[in-house]
């Protein structure tokens, strides 16, 4: 556990120029190389725009980040700040603009080469209702190319862990909110990528499910050493998991600022009333809450 | 409740069965046109026609069977072309441009003004009804499945990408599977369709099958042979629906959900 | 932009007008098995007259049948939605009365209103019917069950759900059965008049069937086709000023 604190600890030292996250200013422009393991994933001055002048939209503005391996990064900022176009980006769905770049273990990425390398896993649950539990699962397998039946066997083997004993032949539709949403993180953890992008997975669920899937989600990542990117709007949800968190301004988005969370792990759900969690989370809301402000009153000049 | 009274789900259950509403039709067929004295020049009654139907029964099977085996040839042929053309214009839009247009252009054409013309082509033979039922047939058909696949969840779309799938793969395991509800009720119109197509490709030229006895019942005023005629076309849409019906509730099981 | 729609349609029309002289070229196709594109339009100016005249008969029937048909469909469809019992009666007789191919239909018009324009009238306002009756009733009950109880909480009555919760969602079904029902009723107005009439396209196509006059029969059909795509043309056009602010 504490190797895995002083790797990221260095991962983020590197990223960020010291001072810099509690300054509130953007995240580095170009900084320093690391000295320790190189980033899985880096991007460098990532812009997207839509649509032409006049009437262009910048959705992600000079978005500056490096992740390395093993880490948990969590990004939150207010809605329609672009945490999703970002994502798209890294999973290969959308090219940023040619002035910036992806880079995925230090090669930068030509549009389109990111399809395939990286375990997505989007808002909605996607689950596809004429397959059973056990083939939503191996999707991701059966585009790979796996046969169906090791992939199958591979699920199998997998249920437990996910909670899902006995459900393998049940279809989408008898299952609950939140054992859906444990399928498409079954689907994408058995996409044996480096990296796992989840994009506001427990969302849709009730506090007390939320919780307990947060938990059952470290203990997960603790296990199985993958990467994760992970954009949630909950900022308890974002100190709890994550071992940085970024904060992304209102549109156009871009890192506003960077959080180190030095808390032990393995965190027990307790830890969300304790005087150091707390700590992090007042300086975090005050940044959020400008952006947050700044949103709405862009949402409603719009309107 | 339902223990004191067990009979009550099952009669229930009962009332609502189709064969029921089939029976109380029949029934009510029966007693309206005794009881309101309707003149059997609108209306005969239900057990005049059965009797009708009896006299000619040899003829009548032998017919409706005809007309069954020249709908059923007409929509599959009219399905199959239908499917791949509405597949092949959702996947070449230029193909779809050009000929789609063109497609529904000839819908606009009266088969039955080339009734003869049919027959002087194609001879007096199955495969000229087959062809007249093949005619109406492929669009309703071929506007549906381009339909259901063009409203393939585009995020499904985008997570089959994100995992590295293309073409053929995202095809068969995500477009062709989504689309199917849709692609079920284009066959369901091309079903309907393909009958009515046999019956008027009967009137050019054939000696046996349901669209024959109509023009024969009509030319000699026989109202009870038409109306055996109508009911024994009604009989056979029903027939075909329900198989439709089954068939689609074995493969889209899942609708359940959506 | 409108050029890059039109011209694969227009290059695909040039092909198949280049099939069909080319295989009667090739072919040595006879004139009464498929005559020349030319002469079908050279006949069609020289009896211009006459095909007008009974474009116009068939016209009559079928936009008269349309507008009965599609009236009492949607009709029938809000009457059936706002009393329950009455939908439960009369579901079975339509699944029934629906499953009978409409041309069976038509000989027992021809023989109850005769051979004038009723008999086809009374044909096409049952096939259009029919049409719109179906796609009425799957419209009006799309609403879910919480909108309804919304609405009874507002203190609406079911005549006032109808009018303002019912009625609009139902309206892209609706119209999308007015769309389907417009070639439709031309060609159950030919069909009709084909087995009886004194008038019309589909007594032309007839009389010239008889009197193996195909290229009038071929002519009758261009009329029909042309008329038709006019009329789903004004539909749409009709269809797009009336709901574009939706």
């Amino acid at each position: 556990m504490s190797q895995l604190l002083a790797q990221s600890a260095a991962a983020a030292a590197a990223a960020v120029p010291p001072g810099a996250a509690d300054a509130g200013m953007p995240a580095a422009e170009h900084p320093p190389p690391a000295p320790a393991a190189p980033a899985l994933l880096e991007l460098v001055n990532v812009w997207k725009r839509f649509g032409d002048a006049p009437r262009q939209m910048v959705a992600v503005t000079n978005v500056n980040l490096k992740i390395a391996p093993g880490e948990f990064v969590t990004l939150v900022g207010p809605s329609g700040c672009g945490k999703s176009t970002l994502f798209n980006m890294i999973a290969g769905l959308l090219a940023p603009d040619s002035d910036g770049s992806v880079l995925f273990g230090g090669a930068a990425q030509r549009d389109g080469q990111l399809l395939g390398k990286v375990s997505f896993m989007p808002q909605r649950d996607l689950l596809f209702p004429w397959r059973t539990v056990l083939d939503n699962a191996i999707l991701a397998l059966e585009v790979e190319g796996v046969p169906r039946r090791a992939a199958r066997q591979r699920a199998e083997a997998m249920l437990p862990e996910f909670g899902l004993t006995g459900f393998g032949k049940h279809y989408p539709h008898q299952l609950s909110g939140g054992m859906r949403q444990r399928v498409a993180l079954m689907r994408t953890f058995l996409f044996e990528r480096d990296l796992l992008l989840l994009d506001e997975p427990f969302g849709a669920l009730d506090a007390l499910t939320r919780t307990r899937m947060q938990h059952w989600l470290l203990d997960l990542w603790t296990r199985h050493r993958r990467t994760v990117l992970f954009i949630t709007h909950d900022i308890d949800e974002a100190i709890y998991l994550g071992d940085r968190v970024l904060v992304m301004t209102a549109r156009p988005g871009t890192v506003k600022s960077e959080q180190r969370i030095d808390l032990p792990r393995p965190r027990d759900p307790a830890i969300v009333t304790a005087p150091e969690f707390v700590r992090i989370k007042r300086r975090l809301l005050d940044e959020i809450e400008e952006e947050s402000r700044k949103s709405f009153l862009q949402e409603e000049s719009r309107a | 409740m339902s223990r004191l009274m067990p009979a009550t789900p099952v009669a229930r259950a009962l009332l609502r069965s189709p064969l029921f509403a089939a029976l109380a039709l029949a029934l009510a067929w029966e007693l309206a046109v005794r009881g309101l004295a309707i003149s059997p020049r609108y209306l005969p009654a239900l057990s005049a026609v059965l009797r009708d139907a009896w006299s000619v029964w040899p003829q009548l099977f032998a017919s409706f069977n005809r007309t069954l085996l020249e709908t059923l040839l007409g929509f599959a042929a009219g399905a199959a072309f239908g499917c791949l053309a509405g597949i092949t214009f959702s996947y070449a839009r230029l193909m779809e441009r050009a000929v789609f247009p063109l497609f529904v252009v000839s819908q606009t054409v009266p088969v039955v003004a080339f009734g003869a013309l049919i027959v002087i082509w194609f001879g007096n033979s199955l495969l000229a009804k087959v062809v007249t039922a093949f005619f109406l047939t492929f669009f309703p058909v071929t506007v549906n499945t381009l339909h259901g696949l063009a409203s393939c969840d585009p995020q499904r779309i985008a997570l089959m990408r994100s995992f590295g799938a293309r073409g053929p793969v995202m095809f068969f395991k995500l477009a062709l599977p989504s689309a199917l509800p849709q692609i079920l009720v284009g066959l369901r119109l091309g079903i309907g369709l393909s009958l009515v197509g046999s019956i008027v490709g009967e009137w050019f030229g054939e000696t046996l099958g349901l669209g024959v006895m109509l023009i024969e019942a009509m030319n000699s005023d026989q109202i009870v042979r038409i109306w055996v005629v109508i009911v024994a076309c009604g009989l056979m849409g029903a027939l075909l629906y329900s198989v439709l019906t089954l068939i689609e509730r074995k493969i889209i099981w899942w609708r359940a959900e959506s | 932009m409108k050029a890059a729609r039109i011209l694969p349609v227009a290059a695909s029309l040039l092909v198949l007008v280049a099939l069909w002289q080319g295989a009667i070229a090739v072919f040595g196709i006879p004139p009464f098995v498929l005559p020349s594109l030319g002469a079908i339009l050279k006949h069609a100016a020289s009896e211009a007259g006459p095909l007008s005249a009974a474009l116009g008969a068939t016209l009559l029937e079928a936009s008269s049948g349309y507008l009965l048909g599609a009236l009492c469909g949607l009709l029938l469809a809000m009457l059936m939605v706002l009393v329950r019992p009455l939908q439960r009666c009369l579901m079975p007789l339509c699944v029934a009365v629906n499953s009978v191919p409409i041309v069976a239909y038509a000989p027992l018009c021809l023989i109850w209103f005769g051979m004038g324009p009723a008999s086809k009238i009374v044909l096409i306002a049952l096939a259009v019917g029919f049409t719109i009756l179906v796609n009425a009733l799957h419209g009006l009950q799309l609403p879910e069950e919480a909108a309804i109880n919304l609405m009874r909480s507002f203190g609406a009555s079911s005549i006032g759900i109808m009018r303002r919760l019912r009625l609009p969602a139902a309206m892209p079904s609706v119209v999308s059965g007015l769309r389907v029902a417009v070639p439709r009723s031309m060609i159950v107005a030919i069909v009709g008049e084909m087995l009886g009439a004194y008038k019309g396209l589909g007594r032309v196509i007839y009389e010239s069937t008889q009197q193996v006059n195909l290229l009038n029969v071929w002519a009758a059909v261009l009329f029909a086709s042309l008329a038709s795509m006019l009329l789903y043309g004004l539909l749409v056009w009709i269809d797009r000023k009336l709901v574009w602010w939706r």
